[in-house]
C-alpha cells in the first residue's frame, strides 16, 4: 500500500492553504504538526477525498484519487477535527449505520462493532442516546467509527482533543498498535502524541512543508540549542520577552526557564537535552510558553 | 481505551448491495427510533382528525318554501367528507401538510451538512447518487405516511360523524381516494421533492427554501382563491394546474352547486337532494393528469439535484 502526493496546492480565493506538496507514505505513522492555518486539515480533506485540491494529484497504489475516489474509501479511515452525531441513535446503532455505509457485510456488522466499542472503552455505554455522552465518549465513537473497516489508511485529525490522560495515552498505545500494516496520518498540536507514537513527522507553516523528518532526526538537529537556568522574576520576564522560552515553571528559589535559542542566553544557562516539542518550536521560530 | 488487536475485514468490505435502499433504510430507521417523531406524528393526525370534524359541515344550506299556503323553513348541510364537502375543505386542510412537509423533507441532505455528519458519510463508499436518492426517498415515504394520515382523518372521522349524527352519509371511498389522490398524494410529491432538490442545491440557503415554499402555498391556496372571491370564474389552465387545488377546488364547485326546486317541500327532501349532488364524482377531466405531471416533474428536479450533487467541496465548511 502506498500513498502519493505531487505538487499538492490548494487555494482560497488569492489565499493558499497549501502549496506544492509532495509526499509518499508507506505503512507506519506520519505526525503532522504546525500552527493554525498550517494546511493540515486542508490537506487531510484532500486525502479523503472530502476537498478538491486546486493542483496536484493523489495517488492510492498508483490510482488517483480524483478517479478512483472509491477504491480509496474503501480502504479509509477518517476522524475528522469535529463532526456531528445523529441524535436519535444510541452509540452502537450509530456504529452499526456507519458500518453499514462503509459496505461491511451484514453478517460481520455486530461483531465487529462489539470489537470497537471494546477497544474505545465504551461497551457499557453503547446503548446509551448519543446525546448523553459526554465530550470525550463522544470523542471515542468517533474513533471507534474510523476503525470499523479495519482501515488501510486511516486519517485522524486532532484524535485526543476532549480525551482526559488516561484515555489519550491508551489511544496512544492504540495507534502504535496499528501501525505495522497501515498507513496513519496523525495531525495534533499535542507534540507529545506525536513524540509518543509517530516514526515520521511533518511540520507544516503557512501551507508549505518546513520538515519531513524524524522525530529522532529533529531532536538531533535542536541538540546544544536548548538552555536551561533558574533566575529571578524580573530576569525571567527579560529572557521571555528577547528569547524563545519553551518552559517557565516558578520555584522557591527562583522561575526555572527552558530556552530555545542557537546561542546560550543567560551566563548561568546550561545545555539540556531538547523535547520535541522544543525541536519543534525551534522549527516553526514560535514562542508558545507553558507555566 | 483496550488495546486489542483488531479482526482483520478489509478483504470482506466492499461495494454495497443495493445502496440506495440502504440508504433509504437507514434513514428512516434513524427518524423512527426517535420518540419525538411518533409524538409529532400521532399529534398531527389528532390535529386533522379535530380539523376533519370542525369542517364536517362546511356549506350549511337555508331555505323558506311554502309548503300548503304557509312558509316552511328548510335547512340542510354538504358533509364535509362527501365529495362537493372535500372541494370546499381539501385545500385549507391541505395546506396543514404543505407547511409541515418542507420540515421533514427539505433537509434530508443539508442536515448533514450542518451536524457535520457529512463527512464521516462521504467518506465512506457509499455512492453519492444513492446517498441523495436515498435520502430524498426516506423523506417522500414519511411525507407519503402523513399524507396517509390525512386520509385516515378524512375515512375515519368520516364514518364516526356517519354512525353519531343524524343525516350525515358515509364518505363514498372512491371519491375521497381520487380526490386525495389528485390533489393530496401530488401536493405531497411536489412539495417533498421541490423543497428537498433546492434544498440540496442551495444548502446554505435552505431555510429560506422553506419559507418561500410555505408562503407560497398559502397565497396558492388561500389568498387568492379568498381574492378571487365567489363570483370569478378563474382561467381554466390555472384550474387545472394550480397545485395547490385551491383553485381547482374553486373551478370545480360550481358543478356541485345546489339549486333547489319546486318539489322540495321537506328537510328530508332537500337533505336527499344534497346528498345527491355531493356525492357526485368529481370531474377529472382537465385537472387531476396536470396534477400528476406536476408530481412527476418535480421528481426530474430531484434527479438534477442527485447529479449536481458533489461529494468533495472546494471550501472547508
Amino acid at each position: 500500500m502506498e500513498l502519493t502526493i505531487e505538487h499538492l496546492s490548494k487555494r482560497y480565493g488569492q489565499h493558499f492553504a497549501l502549496r506544492e506538496l509532495s509526499l509518499r507514505c508507506e505503512p507506519g505513522m506520519l505526525g503532522l504538526v504546525g500552527p493554525n492555518g498550517a494546511g493540515k486539515t486542508s490537506l487531510m480533506r484532500m486525502i479523503a477525498t472530502l476537498l478538491s485540491p486546486t493542483e496536484g494529484t493523489i495517488r492510492w497504489n498508483g490510482q488517483d484519487i480524483r478517479t478512483h475516489g472509491q477504491a480509496l474509501r474503501q480502504v479509509l479511515g477518517y476522524l475528522p477535527q469535529d463532526f456531528g452525531i445523529y441524535p436519535e441513535f444510541t452509540g452502537r446503532q450509530f456504529l452499526r449505520y456507519l458500518a453499514a455505509m462503509k459496505g461491511l457485510p451484514s453478517s460481520l456488522v455486530n461483531r465487529r462493532v462489539d470489537e470497537v466499542l471494546s477497544i474505545v472503552n465504551l461497551g457499557q455505554e453503547a446503548d446509551r442516546k448519543l446525546p448523553t455522552y459526554s465530550g470525550g465518549m463522544k470523542q471515542r465513537i468517533g474513533i471507534a467509527q474510523a476503525l470499523l473497516n479495519d482501515p488501510e489508511l486511516l486519517i485522524v485529525d486532532e484524535p485526543t482533543a476532549g480525551l482526559d490522560p488516561t484515555e489519550r495515552v491508551r489511544f496512544r498505545t492504540l495507534l502504535s498498535s496499528l501501525t505495522s500494516n497501515r498507513i496513519i496520518l496523525l495531525s495534533t498540536h499535542i507534540i507529545s502524541d506525536v513524540e509518543a507514537v509517530a516514526n515520521r513527522l511533518m511540520i507544516l507553516q503557512e501551507g508549505r512543508v518546513l520538515a519531513d523528518t524524524t522525530p529522532e532526526a529533529l531532536l538531533a538537529q535542536t541538540a546544544g540549542s536548548v538552555w536551561s537556568v533558574t533566575v529571578d522574576q524580573a530576569t525571567a520576564l527579560q529572557l521571555q520577552a528577547n528569547s524563545q522560552v519553551s518552559t517557565m515553571v516558578n520555584q522557591m528559589n527562583g522561575v526555572a526557564l527552558r530556552i530555545v535559542s542557537a546561542t546560550r542566553p543567560h551566563e548561568a544557562a546550561v545545555v539540556v537535552d531538547p523535547s520535541l516539542e522544543e525541536a519543534y518550536l525551534r522549527a516553526v521560530g514560535r514562542q508558545e510558553v507553558r507555566v | 481505551m483496550n488495546i486489542t488487536a483488531l479482526t482483520s475485514t478489509g478483504q470482506q468490505t466492499r461495494a454495497i448491495e443495493r445502496p440506495r435502499l440502504l440508504a433509504r433504510a437507514w434513514e428512516l430507521r434513524r427518524f423512527l427510533a426517535s420518540r419525538l417523531f411518533w409524538f409529532q406524528a400521532l399529534g398531527l393526525f389528532g390535529f386533522l382528525f379535530l380539523m376533519t370534524w370542525a369542517l364536517h359541515a362546511p356549506d350549511q344550506i337555508g331555505a323558506g318554501v311554502s309548503v300548503g299556503g304557509g312558509g316552511v323553513s328548510l335547512n340542510g348541510f354538504v358533509a364535509g367528507t362527501s365529495a362537493g364537502g372535500l372541494l370546499r375543505t381539501l385545500p385549507t386542510v391541505l395546506v396543514v401538510l404543505a407547511l409541515l412537509l418542507p420540515f421533514v423533507t427539505a433537509d434530508g441532505v443539508t442536515r448533514d451538512l450542518h451536524r457535520r455528519t457529512h463527512e464521516l458519510l462521504m467518506t465512506s463508499v457509499l455512492p453519492t447518487w444513492a446517498y441523495v436518492w436515498g435520502r430524498y426517498l426516506a423523506g417522500l415515504v414519511m411525507s407519503l405516511g402523513l399524507a396517509l394520515l390525512l386520509l385516515a382523518s378524512i375515512l375515519g372521522m368520516g364514518w364516526l360523524l356517519h354512525l353519531t349524527v343524524t343525516d350525515y352519509p358515509a364518505p363514498e371511498t372512491g371519491a375521497v381516494l381520487l380526490l386525495w389522490t389528485g390533489m393530496v398524494l401530488s401536493a405531497t410529491i411536489l412539495v417533498s421533492s421541490f423543497g428537498f432538490a433546492l434544498s440540496t442545491l442551495l444548502p446554505r440557503i435552505s431555510t429560506l427554501v422553506k419559507v418561500v415554499i410555505m408562503v407560497a402555498w398559502i397565497m396558492g391556496a388561500l389568498v387568492i382563491p379568498l381574492g378571487l372571491g365567489g363570483n370569478t370564474t378563474p382561467p381554466a389552465w390555472y384550474v387545472n394546474w394550480d397545485p395547490t387545488s385551491g383553485i381547482t377546488a374553486h373551478g370545480l364547485l360550481p358543478s356541485y352547486a345546489i339549486h333547489l326546486g319546486p318539489t322540495i317541500t321537506s328537510e328530508a327532501q332537500l337533505q336527499q337532494l344534497i346528498l345527491s349532488i355531493e356525492n357526485k364524482m368529481p370531474d377529472l377531466a382537465g385537472w387531476f393528469a396536470p396534477h400528476l405531471l406536476l408530481a412527476g416533474c418535480s421528481l426530474a428536479l430531484v434527479l438534477v439535484a442527485a447529479l449536481a450533487f458533489k461529494r468533495s467541496r472546494d471550501v472547508l465548511n
